[in-house]
């Protein structure tokens, strides 16, 4: 008996300093095989346990059982320990500086116009709106004469005209590039009836070219055609659409102005969304606090009858407004000439990264 | 249209400072733009008198005057030669301030503080001054210091004096409203406006008809056009022709005509004060005593008071005089736009025909916009003048001119008239008026209407006339009103727009629908961002030049853009028949402006293309194009991420399937492509390299991808199928072989494919062969001339069990030996 405890005493001493001495997890395994393999030492023991009688068997066994046990238990904890050491070494051989760049491809840019676009489009989708698009080029009679700008009428001033043909030859079939998205509430008014719920996103051009306009823009126009509509309810589809585009609610004010296609015509003014009205030098709101951001008002009779529409039975209203000029307020573009000149580096400068 | 709020208190008494009225009148439709105080910059100037004038002791050319500047003396050295003892100037002392000018003329908003100046020995104590000096040199007659009127009051400040501290009111004057380009039409409104404001007696109304009989013969008006509603014609013999007094001169600077000669004068004057165009005619160069105010023929001619000469059309009116024993009389005016240079006033004027006149703004306005002459009266004409104030406005100009200049007047003026428009009544409906403004309290509105001389008629007759319908009558200078949406905006404008409720659209009658086009530029944009393009918009139009750029030839349809005709630069003149040039500008900017990284960019916009070449139809298409450029410094520490043709054609597979589209790339050419790296995608588009000779043109070092795809093929989209894979294990065999050069992968799959008796897509329960994946490509050394290796990884499974090897092996020597039948070597 005292033999045995003598071989368990060796056994367990000598492994645990082999053990001790033990650095890898390979020696571990070398180890375990050592002791706990075919030929191991312990092995060695339980195989001599046949070699008992009877009644010391049980008893014997019983510590051997304990000893593999135990050998097991401190392989087990000691290869975790040294697994734990090996990684921790190898992920600091494997160190990468985070910091470097990164590869492939970064996220593009949107083009501001063309963002505010669909963010414009999609809140006036939950107002009940459809898009309805339409030609750049026109004829003069759906550019003008239809909404009550004939030929001779002054506000054809206010928009100087492209035109791809002689327009004393060709009259009101004269084509022209459109110089607002209008002529599309025409023509969707002609094939689609009332009640109509529309916004006109598009290009539109005019013979300008200074820092203020570009002979070509962008517009966004809506029309709403119904029975009994008031000006309220215009008032309302565009204070949703300013807050909505702006994310806050901003204030606004109404004002009286004149436009041939509509009748009465007023102009949105919203508070400047740089100073809040706060500045007296703002260059955004030239100090006044108050940005002109749209015009508007209820369809003019005339306009109503050109859409092939009974203005006894339907009324309505239109709005338009600058998709630059929204854009640049949103964005804090000061110049326009940015806009259309594709550079990247202008467009990628907007982004959130170095 | 600026207006004098000086003049204006002339017309109205207004309980409002010009502040408010501004705010007022902007936010009923005159917008105020600004409100400018010209003498803001002035202080410490008044009224002396010259006691005397003598030559400096010792500086040729200058002057010493003692002047009396109330109460005290001052001495002041001058420079002018226009003075003499007596005179009475505007006098600056030592400390008073002017605005300060540049040296090019412009006054700024900056002051300039005068102070005691040296001359040799004699020290002058600030300054006398000139109108220029005060910032408005057109008031000056002469070189030298102003000479005011001999009852000017000394020592008064100069403030106070002929309208120079006058204040200005810039407002925007829509089209409809013509009336309110005068200040009689500005305090008309501001009498709407304010009920407790009272407007004055009009300076006209004192006048006295005149006497008959002219003193020089004339003959008659005839008027066969009816675009001249009325013509009158006044006469002022004796006059003479000199400067208008100093506080007319200032009037009119200030509202932005330049003083010319009293005659003149005194035509734009009244034209500012009340809306009235007048033209003065030399009596004694009119070809004949007598006036035809008649259409033009067709190619007809005037040369008109800026010198310029004008072919017209029937559509135009023109004033004309008798030529002796001709048939036809000749043009002396073109109606309501221009004077012609022949007859107008000069310095040896005695005596003056003045018309005043009332024309269709429908005539003057086509005339003024075909010629393009943009002159005061065809501004006024166009937008609409009071037909009742053509004769008014004579005998006013008339009674100026006595005044000014003690011309002979007091001639009762020659008239003819066409028939006169009745005002027409216009109804306002109470119904009507409470669908617009959810308010409709018509009492209150007759009196809004009311202020602004709308009056309510009984003359209309209507089965409901009375509590809910009412009959207006617009006065002769508002003829925008003439429906009853009108009336509603006048009394919208009134209240103020502000007052209506805010109420949202109710119920839908359908739900928003962004559409095909928009929901489609959406989804791709999107895809297109993700994968690092940047989104540009860029112009419509090209110049011409854009179409030997990208060597189109003749045959191309894109060769031949429609023009504009009337372009503004030549820059901006063809409409784009393809993206492209845009973008190669986008890149060439991007390059000039010093980004030197990879550049990809993108445009969804409309290209314009005739039907055929010589067509004159045309259509308009929405294209989607990108352009990719590795950049002049495409270096990172990592490496392959180099953009090339492989990359952006799995830009271009990306953003088809966005659709669920699948599409063929197939060898093509483009006149600007690359001849080697060129692919088609039928019935879609293109990717291309260009070519190199476009690249080297462009200045671009290195390769330029480009790609266009139509969006109207893409608006289709395929709904994707989902299909479990098979549950039993796939087996993978390589296999390695020359392939010729110009047999492309394509090919080589189908015959793989074909030789494992696979069809084309998906595959059917019964086919063995799963896929095939091109792993490896090789060309060089131990690789004959004219081949490439190609490795493909083939997979085998079997959706009802697991095939075993042999199985596969069996099936892979025959694809293996099928291939090499085909002629192809295998490795």
């Amino acid at each position: 008996m005292s033999d045995l405890d003598n071989q368990v005493r060796e056994v367990k001493s000598s492994f645990d300093r082999a053990a001790g001495s033990t650095t890898t997890t390979d020696g571990l395994q070398e180890l375990k095989v050592r002791y706990l393999g075919k030929k191991g030492a312990l092995t060695v023991l339980l195989k001599s346990l046949k070699d008992l009688s009877p009644e010391e068997r049980p008893l014997a066994g019983e510590v051997l059982n304990t000893l593999r046990d135990e050998l097991e238990r401190k392989i087990e904890n000691k290869k975790q320990a040294l697994t734990r050491a090996e990684d921790a070494a190898a992920e600091a051989m494997e160190k990468i500086d985070v910091t470097l760049p990164p590869r492939g491809r970064p996220a593009g840019a949107f083009h501001p116009v063309a963002q505010t676009m669909h963010e414009i489009v999609s809140i006036m989708q939950g107002l009940g709106y459809s898009v309805a698009l339409g030609p750049e080029i026109e004829e003069d009679h759906y550019n003008f004469e239809c909404l009550n700008m004939p030929s001779w009428h002054p506000a054809r001033d206010m928009q100087d005209t492209f035109y791809l043909s002689n327009p004393e030859d060709a009259g009101s079939g004269s084509l022209l590039l459109r110089t607002h998205t209008s002529p599309v509430q025409i023509r969707s008014m002609l094939r689609y009836g009332a009640p109509l719920r529309i916004v006109c996103p598009g290009k539109v051009y005019r013979r300008d070219n200074d820092p203020t306009h570009s002979p070509m823009f962008n517009q966004l126009e809506g029309l709403l055609i119904e029975e009994n509509v008031s000006f309220s309810i215009l008032k309302g589809s565009l204070v949703e659409l300013m807050n909505g585009f702006f994310g806050r609610e901003l204030k606004n004010r109404f004002r009286a102005s004149y436009f041939p296609f509509t009748e009465p015509s007023m102009e949105l003014d919203i508070e400047c969304v740089d100073c809040g009205g706060k500045n007296p030098g703002c260059r955004v709101c030239k100090g006044t606090g108050w940005l002109e951001v749209c015009g508007l008002g209820m369809v003019h009779p005339f306009v109503v009858r050109s859409g092939g529409i009974d203005p006894e039975k339907y009324n309505g209203f239109a709005f338009g407004m600058g998709l630059d000029r929204m854009a640049m307020l949103k964005y804090g573009i000061n110049d326009l000439r940015y806009l259309f000149n594709g550079n990247v580096s202008y467009f990628l400068s907007g982004r959130n990264v170095s | 249209m600026i207006v004098s709020w000086q003049l204006l208190k002339q017309f109205i008494d207004l309980p409002a400072s010009p502040e408010e009225a501004a705010v007022r009148l902007t936010m009923s439709g005159a917008e105020v733009d600004s409100i400018e105080r010209p003498g803001a910059q002035i202080s410490g100037v008044a009224v002396a008198t010259v006691l005397s004038l003598e030559r400096h002791p010792s500086k040729e050319n200058l002057f010493v005057a003692t002047l009396e500047t109330g109460g005290k003396k001052a001495v002041c050295v001058t420079a002018a030669t226009n003075l003499k003892a007596g005179d009475k100037v505007l006098y600056g002392a030592p400390g008073a301030t002017l605005p300060e000018i540049t040296p090019r003329g412009d006054v700024t908003s900056n002051k300039a503080t005068l102070g005691l100046r040296d001359f040799g020995e004699v020290r002058s104590e600030g300054m006398m001054l000139s109108a220029a000096e005060l910032g408005l040199p057109d008031v000056d007659i002469a070189e030298g210091i102003l000479v005011l009127p001999e009852d000017a009051p000394v020592g008064t400040d100069a403030l106070s004096l002929y309208g120079f501290g006058d204040v200005l009111l810039n407002v925007s004057v829509t089209p409809n409203r013509g009336d309110l380009l005068s200040i009689l039409g500005v305090a008309r409104e501001l009498k709407g406006l304010y009920p407790d404001s009272v407007l004055k007696p009009m300076p006209w109304e004192e006048k006295t008809p005149g006497t008959e009989g002219w003193p020089v013969e004339f003959g008659a008006i005839s008027l066969p056009d009816d675009g001249c509603l009325n013509y009158h014609l006044g006469l002022a013999t004796n006059v003479k022709i000199f400067p208008s007094p100093v506080e007319v001169r200032v009037a009119l600077a200030h509202l932005g005509m330049r003083p010319i000669s009293n005659v003149v004068d005194a035509t734009n004057y009244v034209m500012l004060l009340l809306g009235q165009p007048l033209h003065a005619f030399d009596l004694n160069t009119l070809p004949k005593r007598e006036i035809t105010v008649r259409s033009a023929l067709e190619g007809e001619k005037i040369v008109t008071l800026d010198g310029k000469e004008h072919v017209l059309t029937a559509k135009d009116m023109l004033i004309t005089s008798g030529k002796e024993g001709g048939p036809l009389t000749e043009p002396i005016a073109l109606a309501g736009v221009m004077g012609g240079k022949q007859t107008g006033i000069n310095d040896d004027t005695d005596v003056v025909v003045l018309e005043g006149a009332s024309f269709s703004a429908r005539r003057v306005g086509h005339t003024s916009r075909r010629l393009g002459i943009a002159s005061e009266a065809a501004f006024r004409y166009s937008r609409g003048v009071d037909p009742t104030l053509s004769a008014l406005g004579v005998d006013y100009a008339l009674s100026l001119m006595s005044e000014w200049s003690g011309a002979g007047v007091g001639y009762k003026k020659l008239s003819a008239s066409n028939a006169q428009p009745e005002p027409k009544p216009v109804i306002l409906t109470k119904k009507k008026l409470h669908t617009y403004l959810l308010w409709s309290d018509m009492e209150e509105s007759a009196k809004i209407l009311e202020g602004y001389s709308i009056r309510q008629t009984e003359n209309f007759e209507s089965e409901y006339f009375g509590k809910h319908i009412l009959a207006f009558v617009p006065p002769t200078w508002r003829p925008d009103i003439a429906i009853e949406e009108d009336l509603i905006e006048e009394i919208g404008r009134w209240r103020g727009y502000d007052a209506s409720p805010v109420h949202l659209p109710g119920v839908l009658p359908r739900r928003g629908d962004l559409g095909p086009e928009t929901s489609l530029a959406g989804t791709l944009r999107a895809r297109a961002l993700a994968r690092g393009y940047v989104e540009a918009i860029t112009y419509s139009f090209l110049p011409e030049s854009f179409v030997s750029a990208l060597h189109l030839p003749e045959s191309d349809l894109r060769a031949h853009p429609l023009f504009l005709a009337n372009p503004i630069s030549q820059d901006w003149m063809a409409m784009r028949t393809t993206l492209l040039p845009g973008l190669l500008n986008g890149l060439k900017e991007s390059v000039a402006s010093g980004w030197r990284g990879p550049v990809r960019i993108f445009e969804i916009g409309r290209v314009f293309l005739r039907s055929a070449i010589q067509s004159t139809e045309h259509r308009e298409l929405d294209v989607l194009a990108g352009l990719v450029y590795a950049g002049t410094d495409p270096r990172t520490p990592w490496p392959e991420t180099r953009d090339d043709f492989f990359s952006v054609k799995a830009d271009v597979l990306a953003l088809l399937e966005t659709r669920g589209r699948k599409a063929s790339f197939v060898k093509g050419s483009e006149p600007f492509g690359h001849a080697g790296q060129t692919a088609s995608i039928p019935g879609m588009g293109y990717l291309a390299r260009l070519s190199p000779a476009i690249e080297r043109e462009l200045d671009f070092a290195g390769p330029v991808y480009v790609f266009e795809l139509s969006l109207a093929a893409l608006e289709s989209a395929e709904k994707p199928v989902y299909t479990p894979g098979s549950p039993f294990p796939a087996s993978f065999r390589d296999i390695s072989m020359l392939v010729a050069n110009d047999k492309t992968q394509d090919e080589v799959l189908a015959e793989i494919r074909a030789s494992a008796g696979a069809g084309e897509g998906r595959k059917s329960s019964g086919e063995i062969l799963e896929s095939v994946k091109l792993f490896d490509i090789y060309s060089g050394k131990g690789i004959p001339e004219g081949y490439r290796s190609m490795a493909f990884s083939l997979c085998y499974r079997a959706f009802d069990r697991t095939l075993n090897d042999e199985e596969v092996d069996k099936i892979h020597n025959s694809v293996r030996d099928a291939l090499s039948k085909k002629g192809y070597n295998m490795r």
